[in-house]
């Protein structure tokens, strides 16, 4: 049922539908070990109201945390438009994003206040405000999330409030959640699976085992253990795979799932093993930033016959091939651009403070940029990537981002390129060569034995620009 | 090149240190970016020079460069 805002904000209906929840069922957890139920999440975003009661951009300063959490219920409940930002965010990085956007308010950790006024805290966390005014601001806007979580592009995806409660009901119908869940929720918050998973289990009325804890810290596995699911990236299964969780008795855990990126196909095939022989559920989702998160999802049963697939549309979505020859079909075996719609496409772009007052761009319709092969049965395998980035670690590295912030730095020409198990880093200064490394994980958080720096005497590009020393 | 030479270029490399910042003060909570990345670089790069295969429970307390060498041990590496 789609509201007009209207509507939504008449006090008829709450974001998520958080105030239609049992009041007294545990909403979150944390690292504290505290917890808090949804009756108060809609106390305190009553509170909240009192001390910021205008529509206005804020910057949350994300860690997976309750006061973290709670600082996003509120915002979205009370019209706030929050920009969600890595708590870790580099000085720099923030600073140019906070030039460009001038948020009224900041929700930032306690520890990260430091010597601003603090209108009201809670939870360790913290409201201060800055001295700039709102910006005018399309009414449908709910969200700004980073398109890339590290190489600080300026680039952020606005969504609006239907964009995320589409996806958080098309996850919900597609892992089939209610309020028995617990689920593992240790992507961060700014990161758009993160997100969904928080969206779809509040929607559902389930509890989040927040948690900002690396996966090799023991209390990740005592966490672990409670977990009714766990949604992961690649390198995530990396560790748990290497820990050997797969003989590890979780009897709790029913749903093992995975985006942000390609699996390998021993890992996948190690998972989908995994989940037969102990009656679990191996679901792999494809989404974007894009597209609310999630967008299609391969069925637990198809697992073990269809490896590595990104399977079909999630319930609420439809996928399509566009091949060369620039036809669009649905159906059948087919290979070109995959293209997906649906409730959860973003609206689009934001690169300056005037685009928030921009609607609806997308139409419900967006082009993946990722080239994919649909086979007889329909389901969907992701074979290339037609735009420049790449997805380490389940960070999205924007090429064009980083070879800008080494021009900007360096004064040099460089080019980038890589897979997802590595950024390669063309550059003609030899000198570059060990201070490049340091760099780009200073800026990205990129690890800089991912990172490998090749000296060639010279970067060739061809009369349209594009590099040939590939 | 000794077991220890091997050891601490293992952690240099990673963090991206001098070895003269090698020291029982070496550990997550005092090293920046420290995360589960560097652990498991570290755990697979000791596992490859030294032949061994370290149990979960030992990755999970691979989080000094102290507590490397007392996990070494076990693995009867000398130091």
């Amino acid at each position: 049922m789609e509201l007009t805002v209207a509507q939504r904000f008449s006090g008829q209906l709450m974001f998520l539908d958080l105030d239609r929840k049992e009041r007294h069922l545990i909403a979150a957890t944390d690292d504290s070990g505290r917890s808090i139920t949804y009756g108060y999440i809609c106390d305190f975003s009553e509170e909240f109201a009192k001390y910021l009661p205008q529509r206005t951009l804020i910057f949350i300063l994300a860690e997976n945390s309750i006061g973290s959490l709670l600082g996003y219920t509120a915002a979205l409940s009370n019209r706030i438009v929050p920009l969600i930002l890595s708590a870790n965010t580099e000085e720099g990085l923030f600073r140019s994003l906070y030039d460009l956007y001038k948020p009224e308010y900041l929700w930032v950790p306690e520890t990260k206040a430091d010597g601003k006024e603090v209108i009201f805290s809670a939870w360790r966390y913290c409201l201060v405000a800055t001295g700039h005014q709102s910006p005018q601001m399309y009414e449908e806007l709910a969200l700004l999330l980073p398109t890339s979580g590290s190489t600080g592009s300026p680039k952020l995806v606005r969504h609006s409030y239907r964009n995320i409660e589409a996806n958080a009901d098309n996850v919900r119908r597609l892992f089939k959640l209610n309020g028995t869940e617990k689920a593992m929720a240790i992507l961060p918050m700014h990161y758009t699976m993160g997100l969904s998973v928080i969206a779809s289990h509040l929607l559902s009325g389930a509890t989040l085992l927040l948690s900002g804890r690396s996966l090799l810290d023991k209390g990740f596995w005592a966490t672990l253990k409670e977990a009714t699911s766990f949604t992961g990236v690649p390198y995530s299964y990396e560790i748990l795979i290497k820990m050997r969780f797969t003989s590890m008795d979780l009897p709790n855990l029913r749903v093992i799932t995975q985006g942000g990126g390609k699996l390998t196909e021993a890992t996948w095939n190690t998972l989908a093993q995994y989940a037969h022989e102990k009656g679990k559920q191996f679901i792999a989702t494809y989404g974007q930033s894009e597209c609310t998160a999630r967008m299609a999802y391969l069925p637990a049963e198809m697992a073990l016959d269809k490896v590595c697939s990104i399977g079909i549309a999630e319930p609420g979505g439809q996928l399509s091939i566009i091949d060369d020859n620039g036809n669009e079909t649905f159906e059948g075996e087919a290979q070109g651009e995959m293209v997906y719609r649906g409730e959860n496409v973003t609206l689009g772009y934001a690169t300056c403070r005037e685009d928030l007052m921009k609607g609806d761009g997308n139409h419900g319709i967006i082009h993946t940029g990722d080239l994919a092969r649909r086979d007889a049965d329909g389901c969907y395998f992701i074979i290339g990537r037609l735009k420049r980035f790449l997805k380490i670690f389940g960070l999205r590295i924007g090429l064009d981002e980083v070879e800008r912030i080494i021009k900007t730095e360096y004064k040099v020409d460089c080019y980038c390129k890589g897979n997802d198990e590595r950024l390669i880093v063309l550059v003609t200064n030899p000198k570059l060569q060990d201070v490049l490394p340091a760099f780009i994980e200073e800026k990205t958080h990129l690890f800089h034995q991912r990172i490998e720096i090749q000296v060639v005497n010279e970067i060739i590009r061809n009369e349209a620009g594009k590099v040939i020393n590939q | 090149m000794t077991n220890l030479d091997k050891l601490n270029k293992i952690f240099c490399e990673v963090f991206s240190v001098e070895e003269s910042s090698l020291n029982g003060d070496f550990d997550n909570n005092s090293v920046d970016g420290w995360d589960s990345v560097r652990q498991l670089s570290l755990t697979s790069s000791v596992e490859d020079a030294f032949d061994i295969m370290l149990d979960p429970e030992d990755i999970l307390e691979f989080t000094s460069y102290d507590s490397a060498k007392r996990i070494l041990a076990k693995y009867a590496i000398e130091l």
